[in-house]
């Protein structure tokens, strides 16, 4: 039987999609419900809907931890 | 300079736009006005002005096989965009291959060429000027309302903070009111906040704004000042025809177009010496209304290009006005400020800040290209490629993440029945994403309505063919 379901399509290259997966089993780690409903291919991923304010803000938190500055030595 | 020539486009566009959407009634009481005629030629293309020009003096309607060879084989496209134009603007009528020019604006437009017919269209100008007011006096007002209206769209604190500029940059989205902060007559000034479009609008040329506000100003008045739309339009368009530094008597106006002007005096459009003076008189703003040129509403000499970028993202800008270094804290981040000039330095975080806002990257380098110093501007591309490049990768990394509502198909157990789905769902533009060896297929939300009862019908038609 065919099935349909609502959720959030996310586009994101490879490297972003690990870092969603990183914070997915994180999740299920901590005892709490996975984000990721299914995990479609390379750069693409369906996810539950709710999530996607924490998962962007999240992300966001993530790259800034990743990025050099230059402000202080300038 | 191109980027400014692009955004005059998108202004004369957007009145364009504005006067497309009004009904036809309403454009043959605005052509009885020979000022508003000649306005709305300025507006038109070059191609567009000569068909009309070449159309004023005929009386009967024109083939348009001869229309067509008036222009090079290479420019069809062109004239076929004017023509569309001119009679989207109700200029002329097009009916059996044959062009036809409005009469009303016919008869009027030539009145506005050859001055004929009995109007105070143009204004009715006054002789009685004392020399009080010349050209240099109309520009500091100008410069200083306009400025004034800026501050406070910023929310630099200041006491002159008319109801009327209140009003206009609420209703256009350019300041709100935080969240439940409900309109009260206690705090309506403190509790003002600029929004992102506000910020946006703030890097735009003087005479881009002036016509978003403007335009602004005419939705109000149809809706909520009830005021004859038309009288406002006639009104805007006439001062684009008045000459600057001439006086202007009050007397011909309606009392529509009094109160169109006691709301517009705050922008620095208008002088008038006193409240109840019986002369007004048009400033640079109002006479590059309909012209198109980038006239700024500054002195020449103020206008002159003030930024420095360096390759090293060190900024230079050599400017005392609070409004400018307001506007460039937006997206650098500002080290020290002397007397007559400010440095800063163009960081990922400050430009990030501004990306937050809702500014684009084209937008902040946009301002920055067009307020370079001369120095710069020597060079080309007149900003450093790098500075360009960095900006706009601070911005592309900011959405590493495409995300769109959908509805995920899965589990077919017919490969058929997949293959049907997206033959469907695909012309409709409703496949976001499809994979056939694991038959799986994501669709929009819009689209999601359309592929359920493809679904049904298809269900019910090998419902059908089995019972038969």
């Amino acid at each position: 039987m065919v099935k349909a379901r609502k959720g959030t399509l996310l586009e994101c290259d490879p490297a972003v999609k690990q870092i969603v997966q990183d914070l997915d089993n994180k999740k299920s780690e901590a005892g709490e419900k996975r984000f990721i409903l299914e995990d479609l291919d390379e750069t693409h991923l369906f996810i539950d809907p709710c999530e996607v304010e924490w998962l962007q803000k999240r992300l966001d938190e993530i790259l800034e931890e990743n990025t050099y500055r230059f402000d202080d030595v300038a | 300079m191109s980027s400014s020539a692009e955004v005059a486009k998108g202004v004369t566009n957007s009145i364009q736009e504005y006067l497309q959407s009004l009904p036809r009634q309403t454009f043959d009481q605005l052509y009885a006005q020979p000022a508003t005629c000649l306005a709305t030629l300025r507006l038109l293309p070059p191609i567009a002005k000569q068909v009309v020009m070449r159309l004023l003096y005929t009386q009967k309607p024109v083939a348009k096989a001869d229309v067509e060879v008036w222009c090079f084989p290479d420019h069809r496209g062109d004239l076929q965009d004017s023509l569309s134009k001119l009679s989207r603007l109700h200029i002329c009528t097009d009916y059996e291959e044959h062009l036809q020019m409005n009469r009303i604006f016919q008869e009027n437009f030539h009145n506005a060429l050859v001055g004929g017919g009995d109007h105070v269209s143009f204004g009715q100008p006054m002789n009685d000027n004392k020399g009080e007011v010349d050209i240099a006096l109309l520009d500091r007002h100008a410069a200083e309302s306009w400025e004034t209206v800026l501050h406070q769209l910023v929310g630099t604190p200041g006491d002159r903070r008319p109801k009327a500029v209140t009003k206009l940059l609420l209703a256009s989205g350019l300041q709100e009111f935080p969240d439940d902060g409900g309109y009260s007559e206690t705090n309506e000034h403190q509790k003002m906040n600029i929004t992102s479009k506000g910020f946006q609008f703030l890097l735009l040329d003087v005479n881009v704004q002036v016509w978003s506000l403007l335009l602004q100003y005419l939705g109000l008045a149809e809706r909520q000042l009830n005021m004859d739309i038309v009288q406002v339009l006639n009104f805007l368009f006439q001062i684009g025809s008045l000459e600057l530094g001439q006086a202007y008597s009050v007397e011909p106006l309606t009392d529509t177009q009094r109160r169109v002007m006691e709301d517009l005096k705050y922008f620095g459009i208008f002088y008038q010496r006193t409240k109840k003076s019986r002369k007004f008189y048009p400033t640079r703003m109002a006479t590059s209304l309909t012209s198109g040129s980038m006239v700024s509403s500054r002195k020449p000499e103020d206008s002159q290009g003030y930024i420095i970028v360096e390759t090293n993202f060190r900024m230079y800008a050599y400017t005392d006005s609070p409004l400018q270094i307001a506007i460039l804290s937006l997206f650098v981040s500002l080290q020290a400020r002397f007397q007559n000039m400010v440095t800063g330095l163009i960081t990922r975080d400050a430009i990030r800040e501004a990306l937050t806002k809702g500014i684009t990257s084209d937008q902040i380098i946009t301002y920055l290209t067009a307020h370079a110093h001369p120095e710069l501007k020597k060079q080309s591309p007149i900003l450093p490629q790098t500075v360009i490049d960095q900006i706009r990768l601070w911005e592309m990394e900011r959405n590493r993440l495409r995300l769109s509502g959908a509805w995920l198909y899965s589990d077919f157990t017919d490969l058929n029945e997949f293959t049907q789905i997206v033959n469907y769902a695909e012309p409709l533009g409703a496949v976001l994403w499809k994979n056939e060896k694991r038959r799986t297929l994501a669709v929009t939300e819009e689209g999601h309505e359309n592929v359920k009862s493809f679904r049904k019908r298809a269900a019910a038609a090998r419902a059908g063919g089995a019972g038969r």
